[in-house]
């Protein structure tokens, strides 16, 4: 009884040390973010010192400078599309590829799969090329130079391919906890293929979808590096990237980034909050396969 | 009072010289380049004054601080000619720099912030920056040296200068008035005056080198006093060599200063150099006039003196003063307006308008209004109009790659002096192999 009693006090200590660990980086990042930059730059101890004056004036400067609304409302013109699309085009590979056996079923579901491992950093080289190339017609929205680099829709299209793997994988998993005997009522009713996916399958499959929604509307929101190098025009810039317009040329007020960078948290934060269920379930649908 | 730099020689020597390696691939480009523009350069034409140009103009700007952002946004609002509506796109300047060869390729904007000399004629030659020979002959108060900076291997120009700072010793004149320090002339009172101020406790040069750029400056000044501007601009060009004994010499005047400077340099911000000398800890420090932004009670304190005399045969007129301004793309959706804006960016009455919201910068136009200068902008002007050579900085003299390996080298110097030799065969290495990339591609 003893030693489990220490243990469980070992546990305690160690978890909660693991804790204050990780709470301290961002507890310094919410501390400094209300400081004058003059504070902390003057005090020996930096970060670290003790805060005299706090103040709002770094999240207002990091609300004008950093041109916020407008670069939310670009990042509302990428998120929303590419959630919509990414969830609609992999259930569709999923519902394939969970309701029928054909013969490259395995190997179509480990291509989506393979392409989650595949580092991003190592297509830009080439996908930048390709971008360049192909062009966009004059009436598309935010398509700038008239190419795909550049263009809101080529962000949009680059996040749809490289979250649908993922997506796929849950969502094929889902589909196969379902009962194909739903699927051969239907088909003996005389339900197309395309009413099995869209009134019988899909309605069924509303959870993985509500917390897969959640999660890749995290995911795409802070994407920093696909816009980064895709977009070149300051203005086009969605809210995560456009935050390194707050550094200056030889000079950065990092009080004033921490600032901005909560700013940018809050929407993630509220959703986290608002449907925690969804997000933790997000994480391990689909983890067992009934 | 003029601010033009009176000393094109060199400038147009450079130009001459690099005309001979890259001329012939340049001529080329910009056949083809021409031939684009004539095909999409519909609407109205540039008519060499401002007002006839209208339609949407796009500025890409570098100016992510809030004193460059506002004079930006003033000279926009002081843009005489209301039928063009402006856009300006911001990006943050480090980004943006790493970036400019994507935005250069990408022509989403019609006119880009971007640096004099070098770093303009690299792109201009590549034929991503647009021929603005046209602006330049209603261009009024801009002297030759301008005029210089402003031209690429072709003959043309592909730039309007604005503005620019220069590089010099920077001081606390409460910190020297109570001690009775005075401005030293030569290396040997400079050395005196180091060993005097380690006597009084304080440390002779405040020394920071994170982001591996700012101790570039040290290096031009070094090398600009020990070897001249001619030798400057030829190493940095990729014409001389890197383990020549007067390169060498550079490295071996820079290890026997070391011990008057900071340790630790690469480990800290110019900012936390700055305030050190701010307070007192620190007596001098090699920097932009930038450092005056470090905060409001430096400005006030704060004075410079240009890096003294090393050798005699080589004086002490040449300098580091980074000239910024703008250039248009060479497939400008709106080039009208893309020029009369350039135009416009020229004229005093831009640069005015400039300076009253940034005033740590140098106006290029010589009718600028200079009763409004601050004691640092009036001693920066009088120094870069006394020079014998500018140079604009490493980082904007060479290759974007070649520079990053000097800042590497730098760095790994300022920590092993003594392994001096060996980086400097490596560096030479690299040199070759860069500067063979660029000149084949």
């Amino acid at each position: 009884m003893i030693s489990s009693r220490r243990n469980q006090i070992i546990a305690q200590v160690f978890l909660f040390a693991m804790a204050v660990l990780w709470m301290l980086p961002i507890l310094g990042m919410i501390i400094s973010s209300f400081r004058p930059y003059a504070e902390t730059s003057t005090d020996p101890n930096g970060f670290f010192s003790w805060p005299d004056t706090l103040t709002l004036d770094n999240f207002r400067n990091a609300w004008a400078r950093g041109n916020m609304p407008r670069h939310w409302f670009v990042t509302f013109l990428v998120v929303i599309p590419a959630v919509i699309l990414v969830l609609f085009f992999s259930s569709m590979v999923a519902f394939a590829v969970s309701r029928y056996s054909w013969k490259f079923n395995i190997a179509l579901l480990m291509l989506f799969t393979a392409g989650n491992l595949l580092p991003p950093q190592s297509i830009i080289q080439p996908l930048f090329q390709i971008y360049n190339r192909i062009p966009l017609p004059e009436f598309a929205p935010y398509s700038n130079s008239g190419e795909l680099r550049g263009s809101l829709i080529g962000l949009i299209l680059i996040h749809v391919a490289f979250q649908s793997g993922f997506c796929t994988f849950v969502l094929s998993n889902y589909m196969k906890t379902l009962p194909k005997e739903l699927n051969e009522a239907a088909m003996v009713d005389g339900a197309s293929l395309w009413r099995q996916y869209w009134q019988i399958v899909m309605p069924l499959t509303r959870p993985a979808l509500g917390a897969l929604a959640t999660l890749e509307f995290a995911w795409i929101y802070n994407d920093y590096f696909w816009a980064v190098v895709l977009v070149q025009k300051g203005n086009d810039l969605p809210i995560t990237s456009s935050l390194r317009n707050l550094s200056g040329e030889f000079f950065t007020d990092d009080n004033l980034v921490a600032a901005g960078s909560l700013i940018v948290v809050i929407p993630t934060i509220l959703i986290y909050l608002a449907l925690r269920r969804q997000f933790i379930s997000g994480l391990s649908v689909g983890a067992s396969k009934g | 009072m003029s601010n033009s730099y009176p000393q094109p020689g060199a400038w147009d020597a450079y130009v001459a010289r690099r005309s001979v390696i890259k001329g012939g691939a340049a001529v080329g480009a910009f056949a083809v380049g021409g031939s684009v523009l004539a095909a999409c350069g519909g609407g109205d034409t540039f008519s060499g004054e401002i007002g006839s140009a209208s339609g949407t103009l796009n500025i890409g700007s570098n100016a992510s601080d809030p004193a460059p952002q506002a004079g930006l946004q003033a000279v926009v609002n002081a843009f005489p000619n209301a039928d063009v509506d402006v856009v300006i796109n911001t990006l943050d300047h480090n980004t943006y720099q790493e970036n400019i060869t994507t935005i250069l390729q990408a022509q989403d904007d019609d006119v880009l912030a971007w640096f004099a000399g070098f770093r303009n004629k690299f792109f201009a030659d590549q034929g991503l920056v647009g021929d603005i020979s046209d602006v330049w002959e209603n261009i009024t108060g801009l002297g030759e040296g301008f005029k210089a900076a402003s031209t690429a291997s072709d003959g043309n120009q592909y730039f309007v200068p604005t503005s620019f700072y220069t590089w010099a010793i920077n001081y606390s004149k409460k910190l020297w008035g109570e001690n009775g320090y005075t401005e030293p002339t030569t290396s040997d009172e400079l050395i005196g005056l180091a060993e005097q101020m380690m006597s009084d406790g304080v440390t002779p040069f405040a020394f920071a080198n994170d982001g591996k750029w700012p101790i570039m400056g040290t290096f031009d000044a070094l090398n600009l006093r020990l070897n001249g501007y001619d030798f400057h601009v030829d190493l940095m060009g990729g014409n001389g060599s890197w383990t020549d004994d007067r390169v060498r010499n550079v490295f071996t005047t820079w290890e026997s200063l070391l011990p008057f400077h900071q340790e630790g340099a690469n480990g800290r911000t110019w900012q936390e150099a700055a305030t050190d000398v701010e307070e007192g800890r620190a007596g001098m420090y090699l920097l932009g006039t930038f450092a005056a932004s470090n905060s409001e009670a430096f400005a006030a304190d704060m004075d410079f003196f240009n890096v003294p005399e090393f050798d005699s045969a080589i004086g002490a007129g040449a300098l580091d003063a980074p000239i910024d301004g703008f250039q248009m793309v060479s497939e400008p959706t709106n080039e009208a307006a893309a020029k009369e804006m350039l135009l416009h960016m020229s004229t005093p009455l831009a640069q005015d308008a400039y300076l009253s919201e940034d005033p740590s910068v140098v106006a290029s136009n010589s009718g600028a209004n200079t009763s409004v200068y601050n004691d640092l902008q009036k001693k920066s002007s009088e120094l870069a109009s006394a020079a014998t050579g500018i140079s604009q900085f490493l980082d904007r003299d060479t290759i974007p790659d070649f520079a990053g390996a000097c800042g590497d080298m730098f760095a790994e110097f300022i920590e092993n002096p003594g392994g001096v030799d060996g980086m400097l065969a490596d560096l030479e290495e690299k040199k070759v192999a860069i500067f063979a990339d660029f000149n084949a591609g």
